[in-house]
């Protein structure tokens, strides 16, 4: 295969701390390469090197046989590389046509707009979309079409080189085996493929090579047949790979726990009903679309417009007010931290104790050594760094902030309720492991966990129920020792032979 | 101080020191210092003793007003353009109360007016989400057409010998205007960092979706930072009103503008979440020594909004450029 890119001992470091380490890589012409690593190993850093928007302190970049000095992203797309960053950057009110050619390089004043749609189409057409309608607005479709417009917009403009972070994160499954087939297919054509992602079944599906980063370094590039996943774990990881989803332990099954009958949120959810007893971990597995992630919003009191019978402990629920879901000890985990999970600007210590200045209050007026001991403690038993309290939130890997969002409903003095929309999304394989364990140490302290995840194996691996959804409505209800990872996929992309 | 506020500056010498966004933000704050100190030196009479008197009651009056605007921009809501409009309706109360029935009722009177009128742009805002700048403005101009049916444009004039004489002069050579900015900025920062109020402006300026979804009551918390925001601006109102003996409208003008631009200076977030009240007592003395620097250069009071403006884009550009990569 012939080298279409190439980099040669490229180091960069942020104020003193070193991102990459004389980090080596080339890639074939036709290649698709998976690049795996731990949050804060590179990955990141590395890309945007590639795509010129930072620059690199020392090493040389070569595209298509020889050295190029990539300054600005707009070089970078005229040297035939593009790129799809993990949060989507379409203009939702724009068409879809609009957003292929938003920004692009090669867009004379007075544009022929004939010319340049015959071209999106064309694009499109490439990804067996062709029979999209070009003026439609971008923020009709659903996610995983957004994301073949953004591959769309990278092959309008001739890229040679797709660079995708993540890209599947977002999506649910069906729209995640779409978007697998359209690479594919570019690959066909000669085109080449940075594929970054946490997801370790996509990258044995569809990468021919996988290159591990580790802290700042190169640690590794073979082909994927000649890699098992616990071989690659361990590369990620630096040390040996202990069991991903801890053992179930005989639940003290303390009865109780949250029962929800008829549920209903109009439009997404029809009568809803199950069982979450406490020290269990319940599942609910859907699309995008499915109203999976209504159950749990519902629940926190999220959902203004939710009906239904709710009774937690055996005493009533009631739905539409978060603060007194809180006061009952019912917590809510947002698949968006950035957006309704974390105060980012404010430290670690401050987002820890966020709900509970109450306790440590007398007449509104604090006592901030108690909130500093509560704070503390939760790091401790939530597994983030003690010694961080006073580190602004932002400054956390994506793993260390769910720890936090999850310390933050511990030491209750009652056990909670905790509602999880996908509770791993974004976070490296170490901190998962954690995270799991977390969610298992809940369970025996007596907490009722209910979570949805697009992620069937984290669904199989960690649930004690499964319960699967399908537009709105429930097709089917699994204990844990009759999961199984076919049947649920059924459940949630089928719905035809079910909801017969 | 932020932690790695000044990178070593190696090899690469100025260029790399510029390039961090912290660095150059405190290469400007320092170079703004000394351009301050040496400016205040350099003219003459800046030092004389009037000046400074007046310099102290201009920064109180300002200062008041821009501790309860801190409290408004923390919390995520951007500003308030009736602050203003409160200060002025608040001298107005002041007086007409104060010669109805004394000091008492006058104080009573015109914080119970300031704390009101605010809070319930608090609920307003806080419980219907409604866009703050927008119940601001319509606030504003609530005020004004209120207080013209009342007064047309005249001043109301306090009798003498209701007792709130008193109130002027000095406490141990400090104007008494300077003394209640004081423990006002001292009240408002206690609010900030050591109530419950406070921190929760902290969280639901910092993201309100977070604070929903963690249960905080958020309008209860902005009705709250409405509320202690008319306050400290209602006390400026009456001593306004207690320094020139009169209550007027135009007491209003141009102190929101001038707290903004305090709030800015000081470098609290527009957006919100971050800032603190000591902050804006910087940006407040900064605004204020500008202002009887002008005019002691024999400027007159446009150029003195000609400069505000300027400070504020200034500030601004210095703050967001950068901020988005």
């Amino acid at each position: 295969m012939p080298e279409v890119l190439s980099v040669e001992r490229v180091s960069k470091s942020y104020s003193g701390i070193t991102a990459l380490r004389e980090v080596s890589f080339s890639l074939g012409t036709g290649e698709i390469r998976a690049i795996c690593g731990e949050n804060g190993a590179g990955k990141s850093t590395f890309v945007k090197i590639l795509m010129g928007i930072t620059q690199p302190d020392s090493g040389s970049i070569r595209i298509a046989g020889s050295v190029r000095d990539v300054r600005r992203p707009r070089q970078a797309q005229e040297l035939g590389l593009g790129f799809v960053a993990q949060e989507l950057s379409l203009a939702p009110h724009l068409s879809i046509l609009d957003n292929i050619w938003l920004g692009s390089a090669g867009i004379p004043l007075f544009h022929r707009r004939p010319q340049l749609r015959q071209r999106a189409q064309e694009a499109l057409a490439t990804l067996g979309m062709g029979d999209w309608d070009l003026d439609r607005p971008v923020g009709r479709l659903t996610i995983g079409q957004r994301q073949i417009v953004e591959i769309a917009r990278l092959l309008a403009r001739d890229a040679r080189v797709l660079i995708l972070d993540e890209p599947t994160a977002t999506l649910s499954d069906t729209e995640i085996e779409r978007i697998l087939a359209v690479l594919k297919a570019l690959k066909g054509q000669g085109r080449s493929v940075i594929y970054v992602s946490h997801r370790l079944g996509e990258v044995f599906e569809l990468c021919d090579t996988v290159t591990v980063f580790r802290n700042g370094e190169h640690v590794a590039t073979q082909p994927v047949g000649e890699i098992t996943r616990e071989r690659l774990i361990e590369l990620m990881l630096g040390r040996p790979f202990d069991e991903m989803y801890p053992a179930v332990q005989a639940h003290p099954d303390a009865g109780n726990g949250i029962i929800v009958e008829g549920l209903t949120v109009p439009g997404v959810l029809q009568d809803f009903s199950m069982t979450a007893p406490r020290g269990k971990i319940v599942c609910v597995a859907g699309q995008i679309g499915s109203g999976a992630t209504m159950v749990t919003r519902a629940l926190a009191g999220l959902v203004p417009d939710a009906v239904g019978r709710v009774t937690l402990d055996g005493k009533p629920l009631r739905l539409g007010a978060v603060p007194h879901c809180v006061a009952r000890s019912v917590f809510f985990l947002s698949e968006d931290r950035a957006a309704e999970g974390l105060f980012y600007m404010m430290t670690v210590l401050d987002n820890l104790v966020a709900t509970r200045l109450g306790e440590c209050a007398r007449l509104g007026v604090l006592s901030w050594p108690d909130l500093r001991r509560i704070g503390a403690r939760l790091a401790e038993r939530g597994g983030v760094d003690r010694n961080r309290l006073g580190t602004p939130a932002i400054n956390l890997s994506g793993g260390n902030q769910q720890k936090l969002l999850f310390g933050r409903t511990l030491e209750r003095a009652q056990p909670g309720v905790l509602l999880m929309n996908e509770p791993t999304r974004g976070i490296d394989v170490g901190a998962r492991a954690e995270i799991y364990r977390l969610m298992r140490e809940l369970c025996e302290l007596g907490y009722a966990l209910i979570m949805t995840s697009s992620d069937l194996e984290e669904v199989v691996g960690m649930a004690d129920v499964v319960v699967t959804m399908y537009r709105g409505r429930t097709v089917a209800r699994y204990d844990r020792s009759r999961v199984a990872m076919s049947a649920i996929l059924a459940d949630i992309t089928h719905p035809a032979a079910q909801a017969a | 101080m932020e932690p790695g506020l000044l990178v070593p500056a190696g090899r690469g010498g100025l260029r790399v020191f510029l390039r961090n966004r912290l660095n150059v933000l405190m290469a400007v704050r320092v170079t703004v210092i000394i351009v301050l100190v040496a400016a205040c030196l350099l003219t003459p009479g800046f030092l004389s003793e009037p000046n400074i008197m007046a310099l102290l009651t201009t920064v109180s009056f300002i200062g008041c007003v821009a501790v309860g605007m801190t409290l408004i921009t923390i919390s995520g809501n951007i500003m308030s353009f009736c602050l203003g409009a409160t200060a002025g309706a608040t001298a107005m109360v002041f007086v007409v109360a104060l010669n109805w029935g004394g000091i008492g009722v006058g104080l009573v009177a015109a914080l119970s007016l300031a704390a009101l009128l605010n809070a319930a742009q608090g609920l307003v805002i806080g419980w219907v989400r409604a866009n703050p700048i927008i119940v601001s403005i319509a606030t504003l101009a609530l005020i004004y057409g209120v207080a013209q049916m009342f007064a047309g444009s005249s001043a109301v004039y306090a009798r003498p010998g209701t007792g709130y004489e008193i109130f002027k002069g000095k406490i141990v050579g400090v104007p008494i205007e300077f003394v209640v900015f004081l423990c006002v900025a001292a009240l408002g920062h206690f609010i900030l960092s050591y109530t419950r109020l406070g921190r929760n402006l902290y969280m639901i300026g910092s993201s309100f979706r977070a604070a929903e979804a963690a249960g905080l009551k958020t309008w209860r918390s902005i009705a709250g930072a409405y509320l202690w925001a008319g306050i400290f601006t209602g006390l400026a109102g009456i001593l306004l009103a207690i320094r020139y003996n009169l209550g007027n409208m135009d007491f209003g003008l141009g102190y929101d503008y001038d707290a903004v631009a305090a709030v800015l200076v000081g470098g609290t977030a527009i957006g919100g979440g971050q800032g603190s009240v000591l902050r804006t007592v910087a940006g407040a003395m900064v605004i204020a020594i500008v202002q009887a620097l002008l005019l002691l250069l024999g400027f007159r009071q446009e150029w003195q909004y000609l400069f505000t403006g300027v400070i504020v884009l200034a500030v601004i550009i210095l703050h967001t450029s950068g901020e988005r990569r």
